[in-house]
């Protein structure tokens, strides 16, 4: 393969070595990258799968007043963590049925900053008490940094997936020339031709989101993936801090005077708020130096109405309660930036807009899918014995089992787990992302014992099977099953369970259509002569894409 | 309700242009479109799509209602898509029985 | 023996791209986003900038390395480029 490769690049001109990367890019870190793209998606659903995962906590029917509930958390704070440096806490909206507030602890050791996180219920202002988990936040962190490694590590490698990503993308446009007129172009039945008519329309359809998700994706971290920029153009802390105000509304507490003044209403606070951004729309309420004449307050504004994550806050002197400063606008970079991070969070989006995201962020799922696929399908033509296909297939073959049906099956297994580990566990959380990863290391293991097409057909039905039992599970489990959610109107827990009954049905139909079908094993011996001459398409793609099977 | 409203246009605007490319004209009508009709379908879709746009940008402002247009518009070409696989899928089935 | 050459020699010029297309890349970006620091905007906005563009400089330089005819003229071209902005780096740095 490598061999032939340069002088097809030397040789046959631009889309044919255009095709060869977007193949090889694709492939490299495709598995990876279909992981990072379904976790992505089931995270724009993050809040909602955490209200799920914590079935104890209430629903909240109505929204609390948001003024009245922060002072209520901060008063629980001040007697929780008295003296602590630093406190945040982000209030309830319609997608969140408690507060998240962390708080600095004192240094555990020189050089090291400690926190600690817990929930409040908006209506008592006490600490929640639920199940030892982390919810939705799983999916949501494997996705940019996954687990059993260093954080940044793991940071760096979600980055080169997604450049990776970034440069198939732009690899597979120029390779696909007859990108428009071929939009609603779909030949069933055609074995390899069908995988190819459906991977472009996935990527087609989706493409200028697909854009926009991988280059959003590494503006996220860019800091820490391109931070020469940064070094040298700032050299003292003070300067660093400049930057640091243009990216977010927290800053580092100051040094405290040690004269004790108690904190002014953070009632009155949130209320100035309200009437700038809307009574629902204050995102969170920072504190810093909290019970000291020094103290600020920063209250944030939220994410309805606005795609943009840069910084817009309200600041207070926290002993006095006096409006300090109206942080309304950053420099148009910095605005850039925070627009296209809040292009990749999607959390500004209302319920429809969100399953907008949703569906398209799938379909970029089964974009990276059957690329992956048709790596295979394409090469098991050419195999010289079919019967026997060598080492580099098969290992091709099996990871795609793995990395598809089986990410299915370790996902909902994850699921099982949060409704079925036992409460009392220690470490209980990490315990469910343990389930997770053994479950996708059995999968892998069961694909590289089984046939692969058995191996295939067995994983999407056992993932079917998963899916369509969670409802149930959740039912003898919870006290809030489906018939009780759908009464009520409870459509986070209706919701979930509904999914899992939708995507039960599509793997399914997967499994269906691979016994019958086979994940193109049948027909893709059709040699490509018999390929009818008027179909000027087939032609040009095979041109392009047919040459990077060889 | 500004949602379904965009969606529709979007379905209508894929709808035409499908039609305005060869390969659906084949298997719908068996037949190439002469030019005339297609460049009224190429318009008419793009208009449908422009309408949707306008209609999204003037309920949510122009950073949302980008955002909503893009996901509409995926959403109904992967729509018209599968409705055209279908068409071709349950033609065939007939022929054959 | 012949046939060891070649195979050895297009080998080679494969590594070569890819090396230019992973480092050599990376590099031009890196620069980029530090020359961008010669913009007449302020410092926190001239940084975000350099880092805003840097993956789009990062995916052009990749797209040339695999696009044109040779390894030689890949890495000639990404040096050009690095030659013609290193003096507006050093200037900021």
């Amino acid at each position: 393969m490598k061999t032939d490769n340069d002088q097809r690049v030397a040789g046959r001109g631009l889309r044919q070595s255009m095709s060869g990367l977007h193949t090889w890019a694709g492939l490299l870190l495709g598995w990876l990258l279909y992981a990072m793209f379904l976790t992505g998606t089931v995270s724009y659903f993050k809040e909602e799968l955490s209200q799920w995962m914590r079935p104890e906590l209430p629903r909240l029917a109505q929204l609390p007043d948001p003024a009245v509930v922060a002072q209520r958390v901060a008063d629980e704070i001040g007697m929780l963590a008295p003296g602590t440096a630093q406190w945040s806490l982000r209030l309830p909206d319609t997608r969140n049925n408690a507060v998240n507030a962390f708080w600095r602890t004192s240094a555990r050791g020189p050089g090291q900053r400690g926190f600690e996180e817990a929930r409040f219920d908006p209506v008592t202002g006490h600490k929640v008490v639920s199940r030892d988990t982390l919810g939705g936040e799983v999916f949501y962190r494997f996705h940019f940094q996954f687990y059993y490694m260093p954080v940044v590590w793991g940071r760096w490698l979600a980055g080169i997936a997604a450049m990776f990503m970034l440069v198939a993308i732009v690899a597979g446009v120029i390779t696909h020339k007859k990108i428009f007129t071929d939009f609603f172009t779909f030949r069933w039945g055609r074995g390899q031709r069908s995988w190819l008519d459906a991977h472009n329309a996935l990527s087609v359809f989706g493409l200028p989101f697909h854009i926009m998700i991988t280059y959003t994706g590494l503006v996220t971290l860019m800091a820490l993936y391109m931070p020469w920029g940064e070094r040298a153009a700032f050299k003292t802390p003070a300067e660093r801090q400049q930057l640091a105000a243009e990216l977010s509304a927290f800053s580092q507490p100051g040094k405290p005077s040690g004269d004790k003044l108690p904190l002014a209403s953070v009632e009155e606070m949130v209320r100035q708020a309200q009437a700038r951004w809307g009574r629902d729309n204050v995102g969170r309420v920072n504190a810093n130096n909290p019970g000291d004449a020094t103290a600020r307050i920063a209250v944030t504004r939220g994410d309805d109405a606005r795609v943009s994550m840069s910084p817009q806050y309200m600041e207070f002197d926290g002993a006095t309660g006096k409006l300090l400063a109206v942080h309304d606008g950053v420099g148009a970079a910095a605005e850039t930036r925070g627009v296209l991070y809040a292009l990749h969070l999607g959390r500004f989006s209302d319920v429809t807009t969100r399953w907008l995201y949703f569906l398209v962020s799938l379909m970029g799922t089964a974009m990276v899918g059957t690329g992956l696929v048709m790596w295979t399908v394409k090469r098991r033509a050419k195999l010289a014995d079919p019967a026997r296909p060598h080492l580099g297939f098969r290992l091709v073959e099996r990871l795609n089992i793995a990395s598809i049906a089986g990410l299915s099956i370790a996902m909902t297994a994850f699921l099982w787990g949060n409704r079925l580990l036992p409460l009392t566990l220690e470490n209980r959380a990490y315990a469910e992302i343990d389930l997770f990863f053994t479950v996708w290391a059995l999968t892998l293991l069961h694909a590289l014992l089984r046939p692969a097409k058995a191996a295939w057909v067995e994983q999407l039905w056992a993932a079917a099977a998963l899916l369509a039992l969670l409802p149930v599970l959740n039912a003898l489990t919870t006290q809030r099953p489906l018939w009780h959610s759908l009464a009520t109107g409870d459509w986070v827990f209706a919701g979930v369970d509904l999914m899992c009954w939708a995507l039960a049905a599509l793997h399914g139909v997967l499994a269906l259509r691979t016994a019958r079908h086979g994940v193109g094993f049948g027909r893709t011996t059709r040699p490509r002569n018999a390929e009818p001459r008027s179909d000027d398409r087939g032609a040009a793609a095979a041109a392009a894409t047919g040459e990077a099977a060889r | 309700m500004m949602h379904a409203v965009a969606q529709a246009l979007c379905l209508i605007g894929f709808a035409a242009l499908a039609l305005a490319t060869r390969r659906p004209q084949h298997e719908i009508i068996g037949r190439s479109l002469p030019r005339g009709p297609v460049s009224t379908l190429r318009l008419a879709g793009a208009a449908a799509l422009l309408i949707a746009l306008a209609v999204l940008v003037e309920g949510k402002d122009w950073g949302l209602g980008l955002v909503a247009f893009s996901g509409h518009t995926t959403l109904a070409a992967a729509i018209v898509y599968g409705a055209l696989i279908g068409y071709v899928q349950a033609v065939a089935r007939r022929a054959r029985s | 023996m012949i046939a060891l050459t070649h195979r050895a020699r297009s080998t080679g010029a494969l590594l070569a791209r890819i090396v230019a297309a992973l480092l050599g890349g990376y590099a031009l970006a890196a620069l980029v986003s530090v020359a961008a620091l010669a913009l007449p905007i302020s410092k926190p906005q001239a940084v975000l900038t350099g880092q805003l563009a840097s993956f789009a400089v990062y995916t052009a330089a990749v797209i040339w390395v695999f696009a044109v005819r040779s390894a030689w003229k890949a890495w000639a071209g990404l040096l050009i480029v690095a030659a013609a902005l290193a003096p507006l780096a050093w200037s900021v740095s």
